[in-house]
């Protein structure tokens, strides 16, 4: 028996091409009447590299996706109001033993240079993939099967749960690129030159200058309004801000500290902060030593309790960022909603004097990565207030992950992730037994991880990811500090920016749905 | 004169190859690029495939052999970050820096040499304490400050000149002040030094006893002498120019070498480091194979004792 994706028990996103089926995303998305008219200019905060011009090697950082949403298009992939929303597929279904993955694809949909995009171009893509996540994929996708040009179905060599995180979230598998036109130009030309399927078509790239598109008037969704995008490789962020105020460029992205507030202050410019999917936190990597201070949960419990969120907050990103008290995103599939973190200093204090540290104590070292040691700052002072003496030890950032990683961090480390995926990967990494930055595990959380990974039930699989989340809150294995706002500022010509339409994507997106006043 | 020549070529060569050593060695103690092209969190899978890809899970020393082999075939190896070929990214971006740094020279030598013969022709004048403030600000203000400084005047208040980027004249204006001015300083300190030299000089005493004009005697007796070493440091100041404009280029989105190299440092982008680096030390050793060869050409005592 095959049971529609979106009705399912087995799915792994319970709205999944939903929409779809019934029609609503052609329907909500009705063709601009006029021509793409305007030139939009985005000042980008990091170079632009040619290989995120290839979905195929999308690596496991968000960046790369900002030039995806524009060239390309995929299976499935986040949108407003749907993490996981059917795009080149137009309905598809998922087998019972949850072992295959039929999709039936649009009808109609070209890519750049006038090809139709079928069947064979999915499986293209998918084979062809060697980004993020590849070796997952391949380890457990046994063949894709082509039955006609719009249908094909993914066949597994066993039930994976998280299929679908991957190939339509965590990875670029999903996005797909031509076959034929690949074939003949070769993987560094497809770079020169790529073709795509999506709402911008690839015009010029300039090396460390700017990267030229222009609107796809026959992409399925909506033909875009604008008619070409330029992004401004602008790495300085003060020099971004002064294009932005010079109209040089009408979008500029992350835009920090008081920079932020000077864009606040600029009358005709906003400020635009999008939640990110990297929550900040405390670890404390010592808590499993019974010979360690953090081996008490109260000193950990302390610790939240001392941290004034909503002033690092303000200070650090004008009061955009969220404090979740939680090291998951919120935005993130099976998410659980801890209390609502509280400054209590007072029951800071008391939860010391109950450890029998009445007169505070020497708690050693704070890590942190030197791009963020501005939080670390704001936090050390919170922790001495009550009596908990931290020295900061930022370390350089690849030098931190590095020693993050390989377990050699003690006492506090200040953490944080922006890593795709889902509440299981993101525990897989941090909370349970192995993981990459997990200096130790509970019992209780190895059992309820290893539970859920075989859960084929969405339902079931949920309720262990949040009884999981629950006890990670319980135990206190983490002190959270916030959900990362990446702050941008937007110029007076900008209509629609983009911002924020899709969850946790910092950039703008989609580019289809962007206007220009008075263009759109 | 032959086994001089080779003598200093077998030189510079030693120099490369103890260069490329070094960074080859120093790029790798400053930490894993992995790290930093995948989000803290990513699978252990996904950190040792980037890792097999980028050839990092090789021995130290057989990443060194294929580093020099490729070297020696020319070729500097793919970037991680930007999956390109070096040497093409290097070439991409060397006219934009040898632009800036041209026009940085220029604006250089235009207002340190006038300012500093004025300086040592007034000497403990007013313009003479004005060179010195020129010349002590020149040295000492870094220059993203004054970079941003020009870009809040010239840009945001008064709306004149592009704040960021390349393209015409008006682009060029700023990053190559902010980079001359440094060394405009140093060259206007040069200038002043070596013409006060000159000046004392016996031969300069006697052009004014047989009553030449003052103009004459500075214009074309002391400054045509005093100029040689100004010219020479220019040549160097011209190739370090060209290679570490990191923080202009950076202030100012100007896509040249020193962007480059600040990108490889910061993605801890090895052959990107390596190659720039290599490049501008091979630069740097020609240009003083060729200065010794000359200097050895002018003055035969030279190649003699040595």
């Amino acid at each position: 028996m095959r049971t529609s994706l979106s009705q399912s028990a087995l799915t792994t996103r319970r709205d999944l091409m939903g929409l779809a089926a019934l029609g609503l995303i052609a329907s909500a998305a009705k063709p601009a009447a006029g021509a793409p008219d305007g030139e939009l200019r985005v000042g980008v905060h990091v170079s632009l590299a040619p290989t995120w011009f290839d979905p195929a090697e999308t690596p496991g950082i968000i960046t790369p996706f900002m030039l995806l949403y524009a060239m390309h298009d995929a299976v499935l992939k986040a949108m407003p109001d749907d993490p996981m929303a059917p795009c080149l597929a137009e309905s598809g279904t998922m087998s019972a033993d949850g072992l295959s993955y039929a999709l039936s694809l649009r009808k109609g949909v070209k890519f750049h240079n006038g090809d139709p995009l079928t069947a064979e171009d999915v499986k293209f893509s998918l084979e062809r993939y060697r980004g993020a996540a590849s070796k997952s994929l391949k380890d457990r996708v046994a063949r894709v099967d082509i039955h006609d040009p719009h249908r094909l179905t993914i066949r597994l060599k066993e039930p994976w749960p998280d299929f679908l995180t991957f190939y339509a979230g965590a990875s670029g598998a999903g996005w797909i690129v031509p076959k034929k036109y690949l074939e003949q130009v070769g993987d560094e030309g497809f770079k020169k030159a790529p073709v795509g399927a999506g709402p911008y078509k690839f015009v010029s790239f300039t090396p460390g200058v700017e990267l030229v598109c222009e609107a796809f008037e026959e992409y399925w969704r909506k033909k875009p309004t604008i008619k070409r995008l330029v992004f401004k490789v602008i790495p300085d962020e003060a020099t971004r801000l002064a294009a932005l105020q010079r109209s040089e460029v009408d979008i500029a992205y992350s835009i920090r500290g008081e920079l932020a507030d000077e864009l606040q202050r600029t009358p005709g410019l906003t400020i635009n902060p999008a939640l990110s999917s990297a929550p900040f936190w405390l670890y404390f990597p010592d808590q499993w030593d019974p010979q360690s201070p953090w081996h008490d949960r109260r000193l950990r419990q302390a610790v939240s309790l001392a941290l004034d969120l909503k002033t690092i907050n303000e200070a650090l990103t004008l009061g955009h960022s969220r404090a979740t008290g939680s090291i998951f995103p919120v935005n993130f599939e099976f998410y659980w909603q801890p209390p609502t973190p509280v400054y209590d200093p007072a029951s800071a204090r008391k939860l010391l004097a109950e450890a029998g540290h009445a007169r505070g104590f020497d708690a050693g070292d704070y890590y942190c990565d030197t791009s963020y040691a501005n939080i670390g700052e704001v936090a050390l002072n919170n922790l001495r207030e009550v009596g908990i003496r931290v020295r900061l030890r930022p370390l350089e950032r690849a030098a931190f992950f590095k020693a993050y990683s390989e377990k050699k961090l003690k006492n506090i480390v200040q953490g944080a992730s922006g890593a795709f995926g889902n509440c299981a990967t993101r525990a897989e990494a941090f909370v349970a037994k192995g993981g990459t930055y997990a200096y130790g595990s509970y019992p209780d959380i190895d059992a309820l991880f290893a539970e859920q990974a075989v859960q084929m039930d969405r339902a079931r699989r949920e309720a262990i990811l949040h009884r999981l989340q629950q006890a990670v809150h319980d135990k206190a294995m983490y002190a959270p500090i916030f959900q990362l706002a990446f702050i941008s500022g937007v110029g007076p010509r900008v209509g629609q920016s983009g911002f924020g339409l899709i969850k946790g994507f910092a950039y703008t997106a989609p580019y289809e749905d962007m206007t220009l006043k008075g263009k759109a | 004169m032959k086994q001089y020549i080779a003598r200093r070529v077998g030189y510079s060569l030693l120099s490369l190859f103890l260069l490329s050593v070094t960074i080859f060695l120093f790029v790798r103690v400053t930490g894993d690029p992995v790290s930093l092209l995948v989000e803290p969190g990513a699978s252990p899978e996904d950190i040792e495939n980037i890792r097999h890809q980028l050839g990092l899970d090789q021995p130290l020393w057989e990443q060194y052999w294929h580093f020099m082999a490729n070297l020696a075939a020319g070729d500097l190896g793919q970037s991680f970050y930007y999956r390109t070929p070096v040497l093409e990214l290097y070439f991409q971006r060397l006219p934009h820096s040898l632009l800036l740094a041209a026009v940085a020279m220029a604006l250089s030598l235009l207002i340190g040499i006038p300012s500093g013969i004025l300086a040592a022709v007034r000497v403990d004048g007013f313009w003479d304490s004005a060179g010195k403030i020129f010349a002590l600000l020149g040295l000492s203000l870094p220059s993203f400050w004054v970079g941003l400084v020009l870009i809040l005047f010239f840009s945001v208040y008064l709306g004149w000149l592009p704040s960021s980027g390349s393209g015409g004249v008006a682009h060029l204006l700023m990053p190559a002040f902010t980079l001359g001015w440094y060394f405009a300083a140093a060259h206007m300190r040069l200038t002043r030094s070596s013409m006060l030299e000159v000046l004392g000089s016996e031969y300069i005493k006697l052009a004014r006893l047989k009553g030449l004009p003052e103009a004459l005697v500075i214009g074309k007796h002391a400054l045509k002498n005093a100029l040689i070493p100004v010219i020479t440091l220019a040549g160097i100041n011209l190739v370090v120019m060209i290679n570490v404009a990191v923080v202009v280029e950076t202030v100012f989105a100007w896509p040249g070498i020193g962007r480059l190299l600040y990108e490889g440092i910061t993605f801890r982008d090895f052959p990107v480091v390596q190659g720039v680096v290599i490049i501008g030390g091979a630069m740097i050793v020609l240009v003083n194979l060729l200065v010794d060869i000359l200097y050895a050409l002018i003055d035969p005592r030279i190649r003699l004792e040595s």
